[in-house]
């Protein structure tokens, strides 16, 4: 039982790829997609239910490993799945209109849609580390045709910006898993198990640390370049801007927290040889994350770039609260993760209605969202509050436990320059959205029929709901989850 | 582990990094391409030693593998689908002299001696040359990529790096899970494809594939 549901979980957003090439148009496309979505993460939350209740899930010697780690990851992508496929209906469809997008181009963005969902969740349920890069490595290569799929110069260039600095990047990924690999040397276990996470973790005394210690580093800067941590993070604001609004949804909520997760799983196996190490690694590339993220906000004209140094900053956060460490700064990284997904999708899927009805990215040049699209515009606005960590969205709880936990570290100074780098992020981000909201709208805006609108809106305001729900309570369930995931770690 | 087994690593591990750095060398797409194809033919020497010393049939699949798609698949793909139909032939956009990029090569090669000296490798692997090589050619091809300015020699200089770090796996781990090693392989072949078509079509709307003129978008 738990295996098919294991098995659903990455197998149902197959179906969006299968749709298009029985003939299936714009809407098939979507409508499959959507459903995939939503059918996994139906089988994500009962998988998780299950593996809090029972035990991890453990086949083929450790290919197929499923913990609570592996389920919050699994639930918090499949989520996303389901918000982007549901904005895939309004931009597959207005773009079919308009005759922007040939049939094939939608049987692509179909195809490549589903392959990433589906290699994604796969990564975050195989316990041999091996496998998992390769899966990490074949969602790069999915998102990447995705990120170029309208075919301007502009979206080509940043697709093979994305693949070549990515590709590159998880390379270096895969010596670090080499080194790993070696560092097992003297445990006496069968080749295979030498790559398995559970068996790795529970030798992890005996690892030997100095290529241990090379290993975690250069599997850092690897997995790191998916993540977007400075300096890193060159391809991201290219890649996500470039990239149809759902796919930037499914980028930044998905691909980087699958990266995360593996960072989250290498971390594990360094802490009993190498102590905080691994933390101050973390602190480091999470701390220069958050500055260059702020930074590069301040000023910024597009506003699907505003979005992405925004996942910058959002995952140097999470970093530094891995590195901070204890129960508390592990509660917030997980947290976060979930929060900042949500987030992330309302605000890229609101900023694609903005795309397809100013034909723009660019801020200066979109005014009166407000009165021209009300629930769009309440959605931005109320999307980029709560990323910014306003109160009484989730955002604010996560946020709030990480200064919380970096008050109860040594450095606790740190905690005063996460809370002014977020001040920063806050006036820069906020000045460009609010204004793109109210005033008074230009001409020529165009107009979109009242399908696509009515089910563009729908992830919207499930996004924006959740979010409001996580601010307020924290269901028994997730926290349970988050719990047993902490616990499954230390 | 014979002397002669490890003699004969060493020989090829070398080679491999000679051909690393003609690719650096060289101001011609055709050279660039044929020199991978041989480095190529090389690893999958490699593959086929270790996989004689340890007489591990995974890895003679391997090396037959590595013959045939890295070899001449990869190699002649590149020739007729972009070379010839784009009819490139000089690479004019190196952001470097050539032998700047020798010498910094050369420092690079040096630097993956003293990283991967022995107190970071305890164990049975000292007595072969490989592993510092491997790490070199993967430096290699990353200088590769960042002094070359056109996609095809930034693609090179990825396939160059993955072989630099197959070079480590099969002498460093030697013993991969076979599904790992053709689960790499597969992504190399899509993560070729997929290149292969971006640059045709950056080649299109640019005239012309260099990175010089990707500089619409800067992040």
């Amino acid at each position: 039982m738990t295996l098919t549901l294991s098995i659903l979980a990455w197998a149902l957003p197959l179906g969006g790829a299968i749709v298009p090439w029985a003939g299936a148009r714009a809407r098939g496309t979507a409508a499959a997609t959507a459903a995939g979505g939503a059918g996994s993460l139906a089988a994500a939350i009962a998988l998780a239910v299950r593996i809090v209740s029972g035990h991890p899930l453990k086949l083929l010697g450790g290919f197929i490993y499923v913990d609570s780690l592996s389920a919050f990851f699994v639930a918090t992508v499949a989520l996303v799945v389901t918000l982007a496929g549901l904005g895939s209906y309004a931009y597959l469809r207005a773009e079919e209109e308009r005759g922007e997008l040939s049939a094939l181009q939608v049987r692509l963005y179909g195809t490549f849609f589903a392959l990433f969902a589906s290699l994604m969740l796969a990564a975050l349920q195989t316990g041999n580390l091996g496998l998992l890069w390769v899966l990490v490595e074949a969602s790069t290569l999915a998102s990447a045709v995705l990120v170029a799929l309208e075919a301007r110069a502009t979206s080509l260039e940043a697709a093979w910006k994305y693949i070549i600095i990515s590709s590159f990047g998880v390379t270096i990924a895969l010596v670090g898993t080499l080194f790993v690999y070696y560092s097992a040397i003297l445990v006496h276990v069968s080749p295979d198990q030498r790559l398995t996470w559970p068996t790795l973790f529970a030798h992890a005394s005996v690892l030997q640390a100095p290529s241990l210690r090379l290993a975690f580093l250069l599997v850092l800067v690897g997995y790191g370049t998916k993540v977007g941590l400075a300096p890193m993070h060159t391809w991201l604001p290219d890649a996500h801007s470039e990239a149809p609004s759902p796919a930037s949804a499914m980028l930044s909520a998905a691909l980087l927290n699958t990266g995360m997760y593996a960072i989250i799983r290498f971390q594990a196996l360094t802490t009993p040889q190498l102590g905080r190490y691994a933390n101050n690694v973390l602190l480091i590339f999470g701390f220069a994350s958050l500055l260059v993220g702020a930074l590069f906000m301040i000023g910024c004209g597009n506003f699907k770039r505003l979005f992405a140094y925004s996942s910058i900053e959002h995952m140097g956060i999470i970093a530094v609260a891995l590195g901070f460490g204890g129960v508390l700064g592990f509660y917030g990284a997980l947290l976060q993760t979930l929060t900042h997904a949500i987030g992330k999708s309302v605000l890229f899927l609101s900023g694609g209605e903005v795309v397809l009805r100013y034909r723009t990215r660019n801020a200066s040049e979109v005014r009166g969202l407000l009165p021209l699209v009300p629930v769009t515009g309440l959605a931005l606005l109320l999307g980029s509050l709560a990323i910014l960590g306003s109160p009484p969205f989730g955002v604010f709880l996560s946020e709030f436990t990480i200064v919380r936990a970096s008050f109860a570290s040594q450095a606790s100074w740190l905690g005063f320059f996460l809370l002014a780098l977020l001040v920063i992020a806050f006036v820069a981000f906020s000045g460009t959205t609010v204004s793109m909201v109210f005033g008074t709208r230009p001409r020529g805006t165009a107009s979109l029929s009242a399908l696509p609108r009515r089910v563009g809106a729908v992830p919207l305001v499930a996004g924006l709901g959740l979010l409001l729900l996580l601010g307020l309570w924290i269901p028994g369930g997730l926290n349970e989850l988050i719990m047993h995931a902490i616990k499954a770690m230390a | 582990m014979t002397s002669a087994y490890t003699t004969l690593l060493n020989l090829a591990s070398v080679l491999i990094l000679l051909f690393a750095f003609a690719c650096l060398g060289s101001k011609l797409f055709d050279r660039y391409v044929g020199y991978y194809a041989i480095q190529s033919v090389l690893l999958s020497v490699v593959a086929a030693i270790v996989a004689y010393d340890l007489d591990a049939p995974a890895l003679w699949a391997l090396a037959v593998l590595t013959l045939l798609i890295k070899g001449v698949g990869i190699p002649v793909a590149t020739r007729r689908y972009l070379l010839a139909r784009l009819s490139l032939k000089r690479d004019a956009a190196i952001a470097l002299g050539l032998s700047t990029t020798l010498i910094i090569g050369a420092v690079l090669t040096g630097l993956a001696y003293f990283a991967m000296r022995p107190s970071t490798l305890p164990g049975r692997l000292l007595d072969t040359a490989a592993v510092p090589l491997a790490m070199a050619v993967v430096l290699l091809g990353g200088l590769c990529m960042v002094v070359r300015r056109h996609t095809i020699a930034q693609l090179l200089g990825w396939l160059i790096v993955e072989n630099g770090v197959f070079l480590g796996a099969i002498t460093l781990v030697a013993t991969f899970p076979f599904i790992v090693e053709a689960g790499i392989f597969l992504d190399l072949v899509a993560g070729v494809l997929i290149m292969l078509a971006l640059v045709s079509g950056l080649a299109q709307r640019l005239a012309s594939a260099s990175a010089d003129d990707l500089r619409r978008l800067n992040g």
